[in-house]
């Protein structure tokens, strides 16, 4: 069953520029797909109609069959996203109260938040930081705990924006093991990147878009290979002809 | 980075952690307005009572020395406005500058009556969880018709956490500045608008960010209430404050 089917899906800008054009895209329960593409390319842009923060100039984006712009909370619920600046989604004074966040929203009871909250930050391994000011963990942790905040909201798809930007090394590994960990628990998950080298070894899916087009829709493996010709470097492994190595061992 | 938040919340089980808010925030205010009218003796037993209270939850007094260190500043102003304004039997007489015992005595004064003022905000600060302290604005403001409650007291916790973050942004952008030798202009109102025009562009960017953030975690006013509850130890802790003014103010 596909969880989001997106319909000749055009975006003006204010300004009159096109963000997005015609986009035809349908994504099954369970997928992992990775969307690649240069700067300005539209990725962002189309992730954000996937939650109804953008509504489509024309066309329709559908999850779970039912259309964002007629209820865009309903799919701000069922399609939680991690934004690129983890600093700018951190909108509370401790880690506990910024999970809460999101259930405080949806009017859940107390018990119900504070169960939703301790689940996601255990999912994500910072219980112990329940009490800390947001503004002291590192890189990696901030990353987390944005993820847990869209967790305790309970989404079927999870989408991430350039989740691996400015991280260093463990920062990529802590969140992509979460990544990784969510998707084997069975969630939709969707990932804008422009560098795809940490990413694609656990994608099933590659999209690769260019000026607001979808330019190639297919498995990683047969596209990899046509990155470079839309912006996109090429991952190493797949420059050496070599399997691709996981960054979580 | 950490320095800014030295004077935040800090987890624990005193009986200033266990207090409810409410009443904390009520303790604040009657400590606050009874040491304005307190005299050096009743100052003197809310010092050493705010100094093991401040000691109970884990502060040490050098380090809060060191975090207050730009209010004793400002106290400083406010000691030597006083010291040279206040009529009297004068002390130092320097041409038209004239100290008097009278200012300096009523400057100290003023100036301890601040601290304590400070101090007692710190230990409400210190022991009290952010949510709490919105939740308690959200309960007092509820009462006033056409006061959105809910708005304002998340507003204010978004100030308090996005405060630092600006400080941070204020100092990148000066550091950038001077790797580029803004130092070498003298005229401040230049070096004033370089620095601010950045600052603030940066500032509204992110606020547009931090909006499309919460639109997208289904940000709205009729959110979950807080829960707040109060106990026997919170009405003792009470008749023991309005004890305490009482006997300062009397």
């Amino acid at each position: 069953m596909n969880i989001i089917e997106i319909e000749k899906l055009n975006h003006r800008f204010a300004d009159g520029a096109m963000g997005l054009k015609d986009i035809n895209l349908s994504i099954p329960e369970g997928s992992f797909v990775v969307i690649a593409g240069m700067n300005g390319s539209g990725k962002t842009t189309l992730l954000r109609h996937l939650n109804g923060l953008l509504l489509p100039t024309s066309g329709t984006v559908y999850v779970s069959g039912m259309s964002v712009s007629e209820n865009p909370a309903r799919s701000r619920q069922m399609v939680g996203m991690v934004f690129q600046d983890a600093d700018s989604q951190i909108v509370c004074e401790t880690v506990f109260e910024d999970v809460a966040f999101g259930p405080e929203n949806l009017r859940l009871d107390r018990g119900e938040v504070e169960q939703r909250v301790m689940q996601a930050l255990r999912t994500v391994g910072l219980v112990d930081h329940r009490d800390k000011s947001p503004y002291l963990l590192s890189g990696g942790e901030k990353r987390r705990l944005a993820i847990a905040g869209v967790l305790a909201m309970e989404p079927k798809v999870l989408v991430f924006d350039e989740p691996f930007s400015s991280l260093d090394y463990p920062g990529i590994q802590q969140v992509l093991k979460q990544v990784v960990s969510l998707h084997e628990s069975g969630r939709t998950i969707i990932v804008a990147a422009h560098d795809l080298e940490d990413i694609i070894a656990y994608a099933d899916r590659l999209v690769i878009m260019k000026d607001g087009r979808v330019v190639r829709d297919g498995l990683p493996a047969q596209l990899l290979g046509e990155l470079e010709a839309f912006g996109v470097r090429e991952p190493s492994a797949s420059q050496l002809g070599v399997k691709h190595p996981s960054w979580l061992n | 980075m950490a320095e800014l938040n030295v004077l935040g919340f800090r987890t624990g089980d005193s009986l200033l952690h266990r207090l409810d808010v409410r009443f904390k925030l009520m303790f604040f205010v009657l400590i606050s307005l009874s040491s304005l009218r307190a005299d050096v003796f009743s100052l003197l037993l809310l010092t050493i009572m705010l100094t093991a209270a401040l000691m109970h939850v884990g502060l040490s007094v050098k380090s809060t020395l060191k975090d207050l260190r730009y209010i004793f500043l400002l106290l400083l102003f406010v000691f030597v406005a006083r010291s040279l304004s206040v009529p009297g039997s004068p002390v130092i007489e320097i041409k038209m500058i004239t100290v008097t015992r009278e200012g300096l005595h009523q400057g100290a004064v003023v100036c301890w009556r601040l601290l304590i003022v400070i101090l007692t905000g710190v230990a409400f600060v210190l022991t009290t969880r952010p949510s709490e302290i919105k939740a308690a604005v959200q309960w007092m403001l509820k009462p006033f018709p056409g006061i959105p409650e809910k708005k304002i007291a998340f507003m204010m916790s978004l100030t308090a956490r996005f405060v630092p973050i600006i400080f941070d942004q204020a100092k990148e952008t000066l550091a950038a500045q001077k790797a580029r030798g803004i130092e070498n202009r003298k005229n401040p109102i230049y070096r004033l608008k370089m620095l601010g025009i950045p600052l603030m562009r940066r500032t509204f960017e992110r606020a547009d960010s931090i909006s499309l953030a919460m639109t997208a975690r289904c940000y709205s006013e009729n959110r979950t209430d807080p829960r707040l509850s109060c106990r026997t130890r919170d009405w003792i802790a009470l008749a023991g404050v309005v004890c305490l003014c009482l006997i300062i103010v009397f």
